[in-house]
């Protein structure tokens, strides 16, 4: 139903912003632009909104702030990051306690560029986000009435310890196969884990608001390095790791794209090869274990 | 009860909320042209409410919402009992039952927000509580009747008998409507103090039953002022009309009072104005 869309409802945060993009959000509501033609309602309470609206940098200050809101706010929801700073940092990148965009903390859905945004753009975002919206109302309405079985989304932050469990909980079994337990995803902390969020996407596969499998993937130069594809031991088999490829491949517009996995895990090796990857080194880690590296080099006709 | 009874409340359960989305839809309109906006579409509250329903309900505690339920089915026996031209009393009981529910709700999310609207709340119905009764007796008074049916059919112009009773209703119709001055539990208005007030933690089809329930008790409350001039239906209808264009004016004008000013000028003016009434008529009907 497209009702979603005729009532989107913000929730306004503003984060380490200078007030520029605020003045040009509440700029909307005036009656120049008068956002509520467009059913657009500034509720100001997480319960209520719809779209996440954060304007201005993520600080050590408001980072759990802003990571509670998201928590708060009912499915389906979006965040639109509003100015350069919600999108990066801005020119307040560098300071010492800004960590960067809100992408940092929580997954954004739309990016309004501008320094200070304007209040058009803010209204194109919102409409923009709008789409994002009902497309995640029918992914879940698909997968209550059984027929999409899970999600493919961005992991954020707060997705750590239960990322961490599955990752322990899929990595025993190659541990056992090697029987060496001192392997690194095995021996991860949480505080190490959320450090990789800085530097790497997180992709997890929600299944009746269970992680049952993630892969995270960053790019360096023109190489893409997917690890640590994991898939929970009794979901295994249902397509899962083929749609958290995917979705990397999608999102990454590398050239190229590496993976590793240990050499006795015959079924990770033939599914990397399935795809179109290669071995193309390997490499003794210890006395117990050994890697092989994969890669697929992607056709120029199919860089878009 | 009769058959006709039974289909005035029939009609009354699916038309209501027509009606009050509509009367929420115009409100929502007039007020945007108040303030030199455009304003949503008619029909903005529905699409607002039939969102909710697709929204995730996220709860503090289950039970909240059980108090919800309570609340939409009372204030639907209240508007029923109303229409198929029950007994005025039990009527205005009922409705205080629904609002106990709203209150009990508001606290069972313990929420800060919700805590301190849902204590505004239980002082406003304290506010208003004493005007509805008076009004009661007042119509009591001019028709020696509690019966909604005879009161409505008993061809008295009840606004000539009852003008001061008549005047402080609308006065406490703002605390009813939950329009400003006295929008202190529950405000419709976006981004004001105290967030949204009971409302707080209430999300997905809660929200969407609190906003139905009170399009009924809107209709109800409507109903109510149509009696005052109920043996003129048009007269009625244009009088309903002018008092809810008057509280959107109202609600568009003034700032929001404190909670201690509802209570004492409330209880003011059902001390002066109804409780004069009705001595008057007491001493002219002698």
């Amino acid at each position: 139903m497209p009702f979603l869309k005729k009532s989107p409802w913000i929730l306004h945060y503003d984060g380490s912003s200078c007030n520029g993009c605020d003045i040009e959000v509440v700029a909307c509501l005036t009656p120049l632009y008068d956002v509520e033609r467009l059913g657009v309602v500034n509720t100001g309470n997480p319960k209520h909104a719809d779209i996440f609206l954060i304007t201005g940098s993520v600080n050590e200050q408001n980072r759990q702030v802003i990571h509670n809101l998201y928590e708060q706010m009912p499915d389906p929801k979006v965040v639109v990051a509003v100015g350069i700073c919600a999108a990066s940092g801005g020119i307040f990148s560098d300071c010492y306690n800004i960590l960067g965009g809100a992408n940092k903390v929580i997954p954004v859905d739309v990016f309004v560029p501008g320094c200070a945004a304007r209040p058009e753009a803010i209204i194109d975002g919102v409409i923009a986000s709008l789409q994002v919206l009902e497309d995640k109302r029918a992914r879940l309405a698909a997968m209550s009435a059984g027929k999409e079985e899970f999600i493919v989304e961005t992991a954020a932050v707060s997705d750590s310890a239960e990322i961490l469990a599955l990752q322990k909980l899929a990595y025993t079994n190659e541990a056992e196969l090697y029987n060496d337990f001192s392997l690194s995803p095995l021996r991860q902390t949480l505080d190490e884990l959320r450090e990789d969020f800085e530097t790497m996407t997180f992709l997890k596969a929600v299944m009746n608001g269970k992680i049952v499998g993630s892969v995270r993937a960053f790019a360096l130069g023109d190489t893409c390095f997917v690890w640590r594809l994991i898939i929970h031991p009794l979901y295994e088999g249902l397509g899962i790791a083929q749609r958290l490829m995917d979705e990397i491949e999608n999102r990454f517009t590398c050239h190229r794209f590496e993976a590793f996995t240990g050499t006795k895990t015959k079924r990770k090796i033939f599914f990397f090869q399935r795809r179109g990857y290669r071995i193309f080194a390997s490499e003794q880690v210890s006395e117990k274990r050994g890697r092989v590296y994969l890669e697929k080099v992607r056709k120029a006709e199919t860089n878009v | 009860m009769d058959l006709k009874a039974i289909a005035i409340v029939v009609s009354y359960i699916i038309l209501a909320p027509v009606a009050g989305g509509l009367l929420a839809g115009i409100d929502r309109v007039i007020s945007a042209r108040m303030q030199a906006r455009r304003g949503p579409p008619l029909l903005q509250p529905f699409y607002d409410v039939f969102k909710l329903f697709n929204k995730e309900n996220l709860v503090v505690r289950r039970s909240q919402n059980f108090y919800i339920w309570f609340f939409l089915a009372f204030v639907i026996f209240t508007g029923a009992l109303f229409f198929s031209g029950g007994d005025l009393l039990l009527v205005i009981f009922a409705l205080t039952l629904s609002g106990m529910f709203f209150v009990l709700a508001g606290y069972k999310a313990s929420s800060p927000y919700s805590f301190v609207a849902s204590q505004r709340e239980l002082i406003q119905m304290m506010a208003y509580e004493p005007m509805v009764l008076l009004c009661a007796v007042g119509m009591y008074m001019v028709t020696r009747s509690f019966y909604v049916s005879d009161i409505a059919f008993s061809h008295k112009p009840l606004i000539i008998y009852l003008p001061a009773l008549f005047a402080g209703f609308v006065y406490i119709l703002a605390i009813k409507l939950r329009k400003s001055p006295f929008d202190l539990s529950l405000s419709h208005h976006a981004h004001q103090e105290l967030v949204q007030g009971m409302t707080t933690e209430f999300s997905g089809r809660a929200l969407a039953m609190i906003e139905i329930a009170h399009w009924y008790e809107n209709v109800f409350i409507l109903g109510f002022v149509y009696l005052f001039v109920a043996n003129n239906p048009l007269a009625g209808l244009a009088v309903v009309s002018a008092i809810y264009f008057f509280m959107i004016l109202v609600d568009n004008t003034f700032a929001r009072m404190k909670c201690r000013f509802a209570l004492e000028s409330s209880w003011a003016m059902a001390l002066v104005l109804g409780l004069g009434n009705i001595l008057v008529l007491f001493f002219i009907k002698r």
